[in-house]
């Protein structure tokens, strides 16, 4: 996957506000990439358009050689404020994505039930998502988004609606899913404002600029996993981040 | 639980037979009351049979025209203005011209005249729903509309996963209000005189009609129970279950806020017997069906998605044949009106400004009246649970009744009190207006203090806020805005009332007041003026228009941004 030279500006009463400028990098397989940023540094219209529900102003977006589209079911994504269907059991909001895949029903429960045990949300099927506690319901965007085995996953501050340990916990079980090669997807792409969410996630950072967003950096986070939020190497990446941005 | 509903059959059985004999003895001693006995349910079944079916045309073209507004831009530039006319306007008026279509249509068949009801209680019932299903498709959060879009869900499955599912609450809470409103016309239209004929279908309203005309007020009180009979029972069987099920389908807002697990239609009728075997028949034979449906549409969808180009030329003479309809439409219309005053005014037209002051004038009685009972009664049952608890179903009972049922008995109580007839009939007037508008600004007032969060009562309590002062400083304020929604629903139902309460026959006499209503019908009867007519509806539209524009819009638009309740 390559984002090339993507530019966007939105217009208002003939001023033009330029969100994102001239941001360009690749994805390849096995990649797990945090965008950082302070707020109002377009990350999530980067994202959007990256997936496809936004078309930048300039430059391009190809996967796999080719023009994203939104529908493209390897790319799946998951939402801050979840965006499930209220009126949709756990196992239908899974299933979602299938069935417009026009994957038949039978196999469809089958796989939705796999990735519900997967997040941990077994006997939980029949629930609607007000049911929920917050950290349960991002479990279900998760498994929503990995139903359709995408190769890539796109996640917008899935974290930052939720409490601090329900965070902790739902990040360690993120990287424990991801380190399983049976499990989709094969390269996932987070956007985040929380600076040490993304050391201690990813291997790549790319640090935004604010107003309008310019790639800053693009860091190899080389820290072993497990990685330990106390010692001064995970600092040293913290701080370093946080001096580009500041 | 159980021996208590045991306890209760055995009394119920008990009821029944005590009124089944009574019954047979009043029907030996009353023949003409058992004669209605039978009629009656008949006629109840033939004017809730013409509900349902303008209801159902209602509910296509609501979903229809809400989602083409909502999802087709250049559309709803011609679409919207369109409804906001529609709805505001006193469709009753336009009853003669309709009915004398349909009538001519089948060639003076009585099917014509069935068409010309449905077709009045479906405009008295499409133009909210629609604006609802609008509403609520152009406020579905924005990233559930794009986990719809990044999951491809596209054409038939996202209208079944998110499109209507996201209309549904709006879709019932305006059913409710329509179906209410379809009661008011249905009972209106049974019986007519238009065109110097007098067209009638049998059914309630029309039973109700010819009693008052008669004067036969046992006849009256009977039909009047059982249309309120009638319209109870649906609500209590229909549209309550539906308005707590359609609560499923709320977007979350404030957490916290308890939303009950209410059982759906399917899960209520859980008592009735099951099938399982014939069920599964049908469903391994829709199954297949069903699942090569949706593969062969999304076949299609990928297939169109895969030329832009061709699609967007479709779409564009799409838009220029709607163009080309709408501008002939608009066009022949103005013509005609340009006609019409080209040639000169009906000498009867210069009493038009009269007659329009004086319509308002008692409309605006019957506002004022409506505004001094209803905020404090309001006030009362919004606050206080025990109140409501005891006085709610009494004011459901007495609101679930249409104006147009109650004509007969209000113009009797005219005729007691009133001292003269000229005064009974201007009284008449009034209280038609008002049994029209009040129950409106009842209900949006009752909500409105209920919706007061309880932070800001107790806020107001701590900060020793009481009496005129807890009035003015939190009340008031608060149900500005729910008393203005309240207000622009009870002056569309006036004016529809208007037209009905002007000009009443009662016991074999004419009760007349000059106003619009009564040139109206002066208009279709007994000697049709069809300028005359077209020039007071018109005069009623002006009206109607300019007071939604330079009054409620402006006020409507102060209290929502200064006395909203921020969540």
């Amino acid at each position: 996957m390559q984002v090339k030279d993507v530019a966007k500006s939105f217009f208002e009463n003939g001023k033009e506000f330029k969100v994102l400028d001239l941001v360009r990098f690749d994805l390849s397989e096995r990649d797990f990439v945090c965008v950082v940023g302070p707020s109002g540094s377009g990350k999530s219209t980067l994202l959007r358009i990256i997936v496809g529900l936004e078309k930048p102003t300039a430059g391009e977006v190809l996967f796999e050689g080719e023009p994203i589209r939104a529908d493209n079911p390897q790319v799946a994504m998951v939402f801050q404020s979840f965006a499930l269907f209220p009126w949709l059991s756990v196992e239908q909001n899974v299933e979602l994505g299938l069935e417009a895949k026009g994957t038949p029903l039978e196999e469809r429960r089958k796989i939705a039930r796999k990735f519900i045990d997967a997040v941990g949300l077994t006997g939980f099927e029949d629930a609607f998502p007000r049911e929920l506690s917050g950290g349960m319901k991002q479990r279900v965007g998760i498994a929503r988004a990995l139903a359709i085995e995408p190769l890539l996953l796109c996640m917008d501050e899935p974290f930052s609606s939720l409490d601090p340990l329900t965070a902790q916990n739902l990040r360690d079980e993120i990287l424990q899913l991801w380190t399983n090669p049976d499990l989709p997807p094969k390269a996932v792409l987070m956007v985040t404002h929380a600076i040490e969410e993304a050391v201690y996630m990813a291997d790549r950072v790319i640090v935004l600029s604010s107003r309008p967003g310019r790639m800053i950096a693009e860091l190899e986070i080389d820290l072993p996993r497990p990685r330990n939020r106390k010692e001064p190497e995970f600092y040293g990446w913290v701080d370093e981040i946080y001096s580009l941005i500041v | 639980m159980r021996a208590i509903v045991r306890g209760l059959r055995r009394w119920l059985r008990l009821v029944a037979v005590v009124l089944i004999l009574a019954g047979i003895v009043t029907a030996i001693a009353f023949p003409q009351a058992a004669w209605n006995a039978i009629q009656l349910p008949l006629f109840a079944f033939f004017s809730t049979t013409r509900m349902v079916i303008a209801y159902l045309f209602a509910l296509v073209f609501a979903i229809a025209y809400g989602h083409t507004a909502a999802t087709n831009k250049r559309a709803s530039a011609a679409l919207l203005p369109l409804l906001d006319v529609l709805q505001s306007i006193p469709i009753l008026g336009f009853f003669p011209a309709a009915l004398i279509f349909f009538v001519a249509t089948f060639h003076g068949h009585p099917i014509g005249i069935e068409f010309a009801v449905v077709f009045l209680i479906f405009t008295s019932m499409a133009w909210n729903m629609a604006f609802g299903v609008y509403e609520s498709l152009t406020t579905i959060p924005a990233d559930l509309e794009a986990a719809a879009a990044s999951f491809g869900l596209r054409g038939w499955l996202r209208f079944r996963y998110l499109a209507f599912p996201a209309a549904i609450p709006k879709l019932v809470y305006n059913s409710i209000l329509s179906w209410t409103n379809g009661w008011f016309f249905l009972v209106a239209s049974e019986i007519f005189s238009a065109g110097g004929t007098e067209f009638q279908r049998p059914g309630l309203g029309a039973f109700i009609a010819v009693a008052g005309r008669n004067g036969d007020v046992p006849s009256i009180a009977i039909g009047i129970g059982v249309l309120a009979a009638v319209v109870l029972t649906l609500d209590i069987f229909v549209w309550r279950p539906l308005g707590a099920w359609s609560e499923r389908f709320r977007m979350e807002t404030a957490p916290g806020r308890e939303i009950p697990r209410v059982p759906s239609p399917y899960e209520r009728f859980r008592w009735l017997p099951r099938l399982p075997k014939v069920r599964k028949r049908i469903i391994a034979r829709v199954q297949p069906a069903v699942e090569r449906y949706h593969r062969l549409s999304m076949r299609f969808e990928r297939a169109y998605s895969r030329h832009p180009k061709a699609l967007r030329e479709i779409r564009r003479v799409d838009l220029a044949l709607f163009a080309i309809v709408f501008v002939v439409v608009v066009a022949t219309g103005l013509v005609g009106l340009v006609q019409m005053f080209l040639r000169p005014l009906p000498p009867n037209a210069s009493v038009l400004p009269s007659a329009a002051v004086l319509s308002f004038s008692r409309l605006l009685v019957a506002y004022a009246i409506a505004l001094v009972w209803t905020i404090p009664v309001a006030a009362m049952l919004g606050e206080s649970e025990k109140a409501a608890r005891y006085l709610t179903p009494a004011l459901e009972l007495f609101a679930s009744l249409p104006a147009t049922a109650l004509l007969p008995v209000i113009v009797g109580f005219a005729l007691l009190i009133a001292p003269s007839v000229g005064a009974a009939g201007q009284l008449a007037a009034i209280l038609i207006a008002l049994f029209s508008m009040q129950w409106y600004l009842l209900f949006n007032l009752i909500a409105g203090v209920r919706s007061i969060p309880d932070d800001l009562k107790e806020a107001a309590r701590s900060f020793g806020l009481r009496g005129r002062a807890y009035w003015k400083r939190l009340l008031l304020p608060a149900i500005a805005p729910s008393l203005l929604t309240g207000s622009i629903t009870a002056w569309g139902a006036g004016w529809n009332a208007l037209i009905v309460s002007e000009y009443i026959q009662y016991a074999h006499q004419f009760y007349e007041v000059p106003g619009l209503g009564s040139l109206l019908n002066h208009a279709v009867y007994p000697t049709p003026d069809n300028e005359m007519l077209l020039l007071t509806i018109l005069t009623m539209i002006v009206v109607v228009l300019a007071m939604n524009k330079l009054l409620w819009r402006p006020l409507f638009r102060r209290a929502s941004t200064r006395f909203r309740l921020e969540v």
